[in-house]
């Protein structure tokens, strides 16, 4: 497309950048498609096309409102445009600068910002998040239903295996996920103990800097990513072999630190080298998939109708497709038929607490999508999916590694 | 041969006298009464062009269809839609012009679809040409499609471009016991199977059934249906394409109704013959016309008087006001001085 | 007859493009506001600037205001209220075109029909589908595949185009040599006239009363009428498709291969052409596995019951060898097949790649000139200093030549259209058509002066005007007027007479 970016954004950085992704955009439309909220609003303007127009106005210097703004807000950043776009447009990379000019050129109202700023200040914190969670919990038998779907089940944290392998990788504590299912991180640990490798723990090292990322606070977010990358550093130096994410939110996000901290003179090298080492942990177990199958063989598991939930970040964020669903059938899990199984279910990140209305609409549709074959439980990859579903349906929804683990017993 | 027919358009149209154009004069039975002086088309004939790497025939529009259909013969091609001639006279500009297709319809297609040019001449008495000899053509809207089934109302089809298809390389018929209920059933739930099913036909208790394309695809589609196979198939198929099965024979009014083909037997006095897997049942009926169109309107349909030895009523199903509207726009745009075919459409015009 | 005598009795419009200028804004908006629901009308220049082009992107313009209904009783009071006070109206569907038929007009409405997206009924045992306008292409074949059916028509853009705008363009796509453009697949549709009048067109049962208009609204491009339901027809999916991917070490070869399997009587289900340059584009994406040093790849797919597939590959395989084909695969599974196919259909988009912008061509030339015209566009190459990606419908003679350029290098986009608009005329030459499938839109309507006569424009004003007498329907696309001709300085011209010596030269 035709690019004429105006001279306060011309020659920075960011300006470069996304004059580079604009100019790959041909304008195809394709990626109205697969856009969740295109297909349920039917508006140019909510889907990734229109998107872009916005944004290329808006750094070509023409005046814009809080209607850019909104619109922009509506996206939910899933990246199921950048799988379907044959033209390689960095979508999330242009929103991203996208959304940090708009906040630039008209702020945001006051209101709007302290309830970021509290979702921010809360998210990222699992002590903080933990102790609200638990009162939340503690009250659910006496709230009204509909605040209690939003207060997520709890279970409690099973064992994690001495590390006894010589190989070795790292999990980071992570912030949200601790409070709301403490097990997935010990089931991962479990499931790769039979693999021949040990997982350790790193504790406490916070958010890896999406949340703040995400909700405007950019600056925010590299100072948490600098945070984690000091705290994983001292590991790699003891041979761990990589960094096993078991939240695909946070994997398609450190992942990216690379380009997060490419400006960084301190950080670049080292965020290069952490991006590189981070594997989620379907990858990870993908690799030892025959072992798996052995181990599912021994304990023959009793058969699971299962549909599998794909989030965003792990199918369009990480381009990991179809890697989970055959670590499942060599568990001895039957896979129901999921449609449209490309679409965000509406979680993605903080958007459903900002979006309620969009979100809420968006996990209708996936919990019918995901009961067409009416399987027993849903299984997904990433914490927020698993909350936000999970707060729908009376089916239980759990992280695969979970379902993995305990058809190995 | 065109500036005749130029000249003497002209001169009716300044005189606003009526055109009749008429080739072989096969299909005089069709639509409403003949008005006018002759326009004869048989001397405007021969083929313009034929290449069958290109799938493409030309001609002029006095050739004759059995001419031209040997000719495709002769190469292993053929007009995918099976014409009927109704006589051996029959032109292709008539055929064209009846817009009529054969027991083949419902799986190769009508003739319209194989439409890809025309050159006509207005009731200005200007030269026009629309499509081409090409497969896919967007430029302009589709006149030439237009032309099919017009009856000659908006301009005398000097020369069609048609697209032609190979011969099948084997082809068989079926003969099935049926009630004309499970008949329709049947072959609705066959269509919606991939067999090489390329005719039907249920008529006083027996489905006939069709089956052409590659020699393996059509034994296996054989073995897969049953039925009892019949020898004469190809005679079968021509005879009822010309109308000259016992079914045809007889004073009683032929009606013929276009439903949509999985409707379910309709209730009409009369004996009925279904072709197109159920979509045109042919009906030798003295019911009322408005009952026969009721019948047929309600089913999401319409009836023709296709054939009748006296004129008992309007040959076509009256149009909603909207689109008689634009009937009445486009006939206008074409022939503002309404020279051609007056009446064998509507009789308004 | 001198000139002067045939424009008596042309229509109104024919001469010049009306100027829709001075219309009642404010009263426009507030109609218009007082029938959609809330956040459905879009004004401010920030929010309607993205509408103000389609697929492509070179042609622009910023609408007076942008609809979006969500029923077709909106649709009918938008139409009239638009009727009532002269304003044009510009239909869209999913802005997926290549010819900027969906272009807005600057004194006009957009009426996007994006929200008209359910499928209101599907009859398995009738084989049809009856869906709103903004219903995908494919949504109607997943939807459909339940029941072992498909919509068979498919557009490279059919992820994202919707049916509505099939029908207006007439989409073809890699299967209509064998299965037919929208025309052939469309039963029945729906449609608003600009006074807000339904037509009912065509018909469920095989045929309907009258003329064909059928045959008129296909490929209408919005300009008579605006299509709120279709009935389409779904066709039984084929038992097996395979396809031979077959390479060769020069087009001309390739294009001699295309004939040589239709004159051994074989109609490919799809039978798809790509050279060089486009292979290298789109093998990034879709790791199709294509051969990179091949100097034409053509695709050819059969389809139908497992002993006809594997009797006609056998024979396609055998026409490709004889025809100096330098390798042939042939699809193994679905999963092959269709990543044999996903290279053709990103194939545009993929462009996108290796060059900022591009300029897609749709001419249709008879098979047997292939060669010829792509010799033709390697010396246009170098006349006009552009690069020229190949891909063709061969199986329809139908090319789109991608032609490569850079729109922030001053002049590209003009030669790039001076090097299409030789690539279109070269395609009339040849007996031909500028266009296969794409539509004229804004962007050949230079070209239509060339392809038709004066007496022909005409009748497609006259036609129009049978439907939309005050030119109110996407005024100025599709059909040329007399006006833009001259200025375009071509029409064609029958028995070397000069073209319209009345009208002035500017």
């Amino acid at each position: 497309m035709q690019t004429n970016l105006a001279d306060f954004i011309r020659d920075t950085p960011e300006g470069r950048e996304a004059d580079g992704i604009l100019r790959k955009c041909v304008h195809c439309g394709f990626c109205t498609a697969t856009c969740p909220t295109y297909q349920l609003l039917g508006d140019e303007l909510d889907g990734p096309r229109g998107r872009i127009y916005l944004i290329k106005e808006m750094l070509e210097g023409v005046a814009v409102s809080g209607r850019t703004r909104l619109h922009l807000d509506r996206c939910l950043t899933c990246r199921s445009c950048e799988t379907t776009c044959p033209s390689g447009v960095q979508y999330a990379r242009l929103v991203d600068i996208g959304r940090a000019v708009v906040d630039r050129l008209r702020p945001r109202p006051a209101a709007d910002r302290l309830r970021r700023a509290l979702l921010k200040e809360s998210l990222p914190r699992p002590a903080l998040f933990g102790a609200a969670l638990a009162l939340g919990q503690a009250f659910r038998p006496i709230l009204p239903g509909a605040l209690a779907a939003q207060v997520p089940r709890t279970s409690g944290r099973g064992t994690w295996p001495q590390p006894r392998h010589a190989r070795r990788m790292i999990v980071p504590a992570g912030c949200v996920q601790p409070a709301l299912a403490p097990d997935i991180n010990a089931a991962a640990a479990r499931v790769l103990d039979r693999l021949g490798i040990s997982l350790i723990e790193v504790p406490r090292a916070g958010c890896c800097g999406a949340l703040r990322f995400h909700l405007g606070d950019q600056e925010g977010g590299r100072r948490d990513a600098r945070t984690m990358i000091d705290a994983w550093w001292p590991y790699l130096s003891q041979g761990v072999e990589a960094i096993v994410m078991t939240a695909s939110g946070c994997g398609a996000f450190v992942r990216e630190y690379d380009h997060l901290l490419e400006r960084d003179s301190r950080y670049a090298e080292k965020a290069k080298r952490i991006a590189s080492l981070v594997r989620d942990v379907s990858e990870v177990v993908a690799a030892g998939e025959a072992r798996l199958a052995e181990c599912a063989q021994r304990s023959k598991p009793a058969p699971l109708r299962l549909a599998f939930h794909s989030p965003c970040s792990l199918q369009h964020g990480q381009k990991l497709r179809g890697v989970v669903e055959p670590l499942l059938v060599a568990t001895g899990c039957e896979l129901t038929p999921v449609a449209d199984a490309h679409l965000c279910c509406g979680s993605a990140g903080t958007y459903s607490i900002l979006q309620p209305e969009i979100a809420g609409r968006l996990r209708e549709a996936k919990l019918a999508a995901l009961g067409a074959g009416a399987p027993e439980a849903i299984a997904t990859a990433n914490i927020g999916c698993l909350a936000h579903l999970q707060a729908g349906t009376a089916t239980r929804v759990r992280h695969w590694i979970e379902v993995i683990d305990e058809r190995l017993d | 041969m065109i500036e005749r027919f130029r000249e003497t358009i002209r001169a009716a149209a300044s005189q606003k006298r009526a055109l009749r154009i008429r080739g072989g004069g096969t299909k005089d039975f069709y639509g409403g009464p003949l008005r006018g002086e002759i326009l004869d088309t048989r001397d405007h004939a021969g083929v313009v062009s034929y290449e069958p790497t290109e799938l493409v025939v030309t001609a002029r529009c006095g050739t004759r269809l059995d001419e031209l259909e040997r000719m495709l013969a002769e190469r292993g091609q053929r007009l995918a839609f099976e014409p009927p001639h109704f006589g051996e006279t029959a032109t292709l500009g008539g055929c064209v012009a009846a817009g009529l297709s054969g027991p083949r319809r419902m799986a190769a297609g009508a003739l319209r679809d194989f439409v890809l040019g025309a050159k006509i001449i207005d009731g200005r008495g200007d030269s026009l040409s629309f499509g081409g000899q090409v497969m896919k053509n967007v430029a302009g809207y589709d006149v030439a499609r237009l032309m099919a089934g017009s009856l000659g109302t908006l301009g005398v089809i000097v020369e069609v471009s048609l697209k032609v298809l190979p011969m099948p390389a084997s082809e068989a018929t079926l003969r099935f016991e049926m009630t004309q209920e499970d008949a329709i059933g049947t072959m609705n739930r066959w269509a919606g199977r991939p067999l090489p099913i390329s005719a039907t036909c249920w008529h006083a208790g027996q489905l006939m059934v069709r089956l052409s394309g590659a020699a393996a695809g059509v034994a296996a589609a054989q073995r897969d249906l049953g039925g009892e196979t019949v020898e004469e198939g190809a005679r079968f198929w021509c005879e009822l394409r010309e109308q000259r099965h016992r079914f045809f024979e007889g004073p009683a009014p032929l009606w013929r109704l276009a439903l949509p083909p999985a409707t379910a037997p309709v209730p009409l006095a009369g004996e009925p013959l279904i072709e197109w897997g159920g979509g045109e049942r042919w009906l030798r009926s003295e019911a009322p016309a408005e009952v026969l169109r009721e019948a047929a309107r309600a089913a999401g349909g319409h009836a023709c008087l296709f054939r009748a030895p006296f004129e008992t009523a309007e040959p076509f199903q009256p149009l909603a006001q909207a689109l008689a509207r634009i009937h009445r726009s486009l006939k206008a745009a074409f022939d503002p001085n309404g020279v051609f075919n007056r009446g064998r459409m509507y009789p308004e015009w | 007859m001198s000139p002067m005598e045939t424009a008596g009795v042309e229509p109104a419009d024919f001469l010049a493009e009306r100027d829709f200028g001075g219309r009642d804004r404010e009263a426009l908006l507030s109609e218009l506001s007082r029938v959609l629901p809330r956040g459905a009308l879009l004004v401010s220049p920030e929010d309607a600037r993205p509408y103000e082009c389609d697929g492509l992107t070179a042609y622009r313009q910023l609408p007076l205001a942008v609809a979006l209904p969500d029923s077709e009783d909106q649709v009918r009071a938008i139409l009239r209220i638009c009727a009532s006070l002269d304003v044009p109206v510009v239909a869209r569907g999913a802005g997926t075109s290549l010819s900027g038929g969906a272009m807005p007009h600057k004194d006009g409405v957009v009426l996007s029909l994006a929200r008209l997206r359910s499928i209101l009924a599907l009859d398995p045992l009738a084989r049809t589908a009856r869906v709103q306008p903004g219903v995908r292409n494919l949504a109607i074949s997943e939807a459909a595949a339940a029941h072992g059916l498909y919509y068979a028509p498919d557009p490279s853009s059919q992820i994202a185009c919707t049916i509505g705008g099939n029908v207006a363009e007439n989409s073809g796509g890699v299967h209509c040599l064998k299965y037919g453009l929208t025309v052939h697949n469309v039963l029945r549709v729906r449609a608003i006239t600009i006074e807000g009048e339904a037509l009912e067109i065509g018909s469920e049962a095989p045929d309907a009363p009258g003329y064909d208009l059928a045959a008129l609204i296909n490929g209408s491009e919005g300009m008579l009428a605006v299509i709120t339901e279709i009935t389409v027809r779904l066709t039984p999916k084929p038992l097996t498709a395979k396809v031979v991917l077959a390479a060769f070490d020069d087009v001309v070869h390739a294009g001699d291969a295309v004939a040589a399997v239709i004159a051994a009587g074989i109609i490919p289900a799809g039978m798809e052409m790509m050279d060089q340059p486009a292979t290298r584009a789109v093998e990034p994406f879709v790791h199709a596995g294509y051969p990179l040093d091949a100097k034409a790849l053509l695709l050819a797919e059969s389809d139908g019951t497992p002993e006809e597939v594997e009797e006609e590959i056998g024979r396609i395989r055998e026409v490709m060898a004889a025809n100096g084909a330098t390798g042939i695969r042939v699809s193994r599974d679905e999963a092959e097949r269709l990543r044999f196919w996903s290279g053709r259909k990103a194939a545009f988009p993929a462009v996108g790649r290796i060059s900022p912008d591009y300029y897609c061509m749709d001419g249709t030339i008879p098979r047997k000139r292939l060669a010829e015209m792509l010799t033709a566009i390697a010396t246009l190459e170098g006349k006009y200093g552009l690069r020229c990606c190949n891909v063709f419908h061969a199986g329809d003679g139908n090319l789109h030549p991608l032609i490569l350029y850079d729109a922030n290098a001053a002049g590209e986009l003009e030669r790039a259209e001076e090097f299409g608009g030789e690539i279109l005329e070269l395609s009339v030459e040849y007996g031909g058509t500028i266009t296969g499938e794409h539509g004229v839109g804004i962007e050949k309507i230079g070209q239509m002066c060339s392809q038709f006569s004066r007496q022909e424009l005409a009748m497609f004003h006259r036609v129009k005007a049978a439907f939309d007498p005050r030119g109110l329907l996407n005024p100025g696309k599709a059909i040329p007027t007399l006006n833009r001709c001259v200025e375009f300085g071509r029409l064609h011209v029958h028995k070397g007479g000069v073209p319209h010596p009345e009208l002035p030269r500017f």
